[in-house]
């Protein structure tokens, strides 16, 4: 139990250490959303094609009936919501994920210094911090699109 | 500029209750006191029983880590002035045992240090027993390890890192960084010897790259960056 709530504190209270502890924070949720996500992806298709007798059994009667099925029970506001969620965490977690795995690469961190006080660490070069706030705003930009398909708050 | 603090002062004792509780101190202070110095004043003047690690008292020996208000500092690095508050919340280091108050184990932390072996590895070993061996090196050589040699052990990394939290496995922050530091000094000749152990899943491939480990440490060493650059050399050469 205490393990949990131990990893329930490091892995989602990003405060007080820097932007990189959000990033990790914001980079693990995502990750776990889009992987529960994509389970259910693949499950709730598979209720549209019915299964591999679908491809057995023309005219797909059963499939167009499972489709309309799952349509309907997915027709839901909080479907919506969940995927303009969604949206945006997709859109953060592969571009932030990009300047991850550049930097694990080497490729866009500071070389070492001899420190100089007050010290700012190289680890998280400004290039970083760009390519981070660069995945935020592009994730934002879908949130909003996402949020304009499915409730249509940019028009009129 | 405040006359008195409150400690809140986090106490353990296994051979009393084991129980943890906070205990209350009011601590007069004065311009440029440390919370070493807070604690110090507690332990002389109000009670002889509070547990304490410390040395040098001035950021060197690596002894007074301890999480201050919250963040893992050196106890006589940092001052009480500089929190800017009126209670000063002190606590043993986080992902480190109990010995007893804020005394925490080192052993499993220096465990993993030992392990990435932190010594020059050289093959003229017998040339070393001549008192008159010399290893030149340049600066630029210098430069691609020295930051992170001013490493003082002092486990404020290892307190801040969110993986060593739930996986005890992981080598954590200092000890990869001493690794690094090794692999990249022009005078040892390990190469890729240092790689092969880290490149199993737990020791060295499970940083996430939080970079808190960089945030915390006061003396400037920036394991993430070192980290990273070691994960480098053992994604493309071992
Ligand atoms: S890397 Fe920094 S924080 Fe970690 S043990 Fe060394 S000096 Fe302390
Ligand atoms: S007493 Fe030595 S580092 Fe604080």
């Amino acid at each position: 139990m205490s393990t949990l709530l131990t990893a329930l504190r490091t892995w989602l209270v990003p405060f007080r250490y820097g932007l990189e502890r959000w990033s990790y924070t914001m980079q693990r949720i995502s990750g776990v959303v889009i992987a529960l996500y994509f389970v259910m992806h693949v499950a709730s298709t598979g209720q549209v094609v019915g299964g591999p007798s679908v491809w057995t059994l023309p005219p797909y009667e059963y499939a167009k009936q499972v489709w309309l099925e799952t349509k309907e029970f997915l027709a839901n506001p909080l479907f919506d919501a969940g995927l303009v969620v969604l949206a945006f965490m997709i859109f953060f977690h592969s571009i932030n994920g990009v300047r991850l795995v550049l930097a694990h690469f080497g490729l866009i961190l500071k070389k070492p210094t001899r420190p100089e006080y007050p010290y700012h660490p190289g680890s998280m070069s400004r290039i970083q911090r760009v390519i981070f706030w660069v995945s935020v705003a592009l994730a934002t930009a879908a949130l909003v699109y996402s949020l304009d398909v499915f409730f249509k708050v940019l028009q009129p | 500029m405040l006359e008195e603090v409150k400690f809140k002062v986090l106490r353990y004792d296994p051979d009393k209750d084991g129980k943890k509780r906070f205990q209350e101190f009011r601590v007069p202070i004065r311009k440029g006191m440390t919370v070493l110095q807070g604690l110090l004043h507690i332990k002389e003047k109000i009670d002889p029983t509070l547990s304490i690690r410390f040395s040098c008292r001035m950021a060197t020996c690596g002894s007074c880590g301890m999480m201050i208000n919250g963040l893992p500092r050196l106890a006589c690095y940092t001052l009480i002035e500089e929190l800017k508050t009126r209670t000063v919340v002190v606590e043993p280091l986080r992902n480190f045992p109990i010995v007893k108050d804020l005394v925490t184990d080192f052993e499993e932390f220096f465990n993993k240090h030992r392990s990435v072996k932190p010594y020059l590895i050289r093959i003229d070993t017998y040339v070393q027993e001549k008192s008159n061996t010399m290893y030149l090196q340049s600066d630029e050589e210098l430069v691609r390890y020295v930051q992170f040699a001013y490493c003082i052990k002092c486990g404020l990394c290892y307190a801040a890192c969110p993986v060593v939290a739930t996986d005890k496995t992981f080598l954590g922050p200092q000890a990869l960084a001493q690794a690094y530091r090794y692999y990249a000094d022009s005078r040892d000749e390990a190469g890729v010897d240092r790689l092969k152990p880290l490149g199993d899943g737990s020791s060295l491939l499970r940083c996430h790259f939080a970079a808190s480990c960089s945030q915390v440490c006061p003396k400037g060493v920036d394991p993430a960056l070192a980290i990273q650059l070691l994960r480098k050399e053992v994604l493309l050469r071992s």
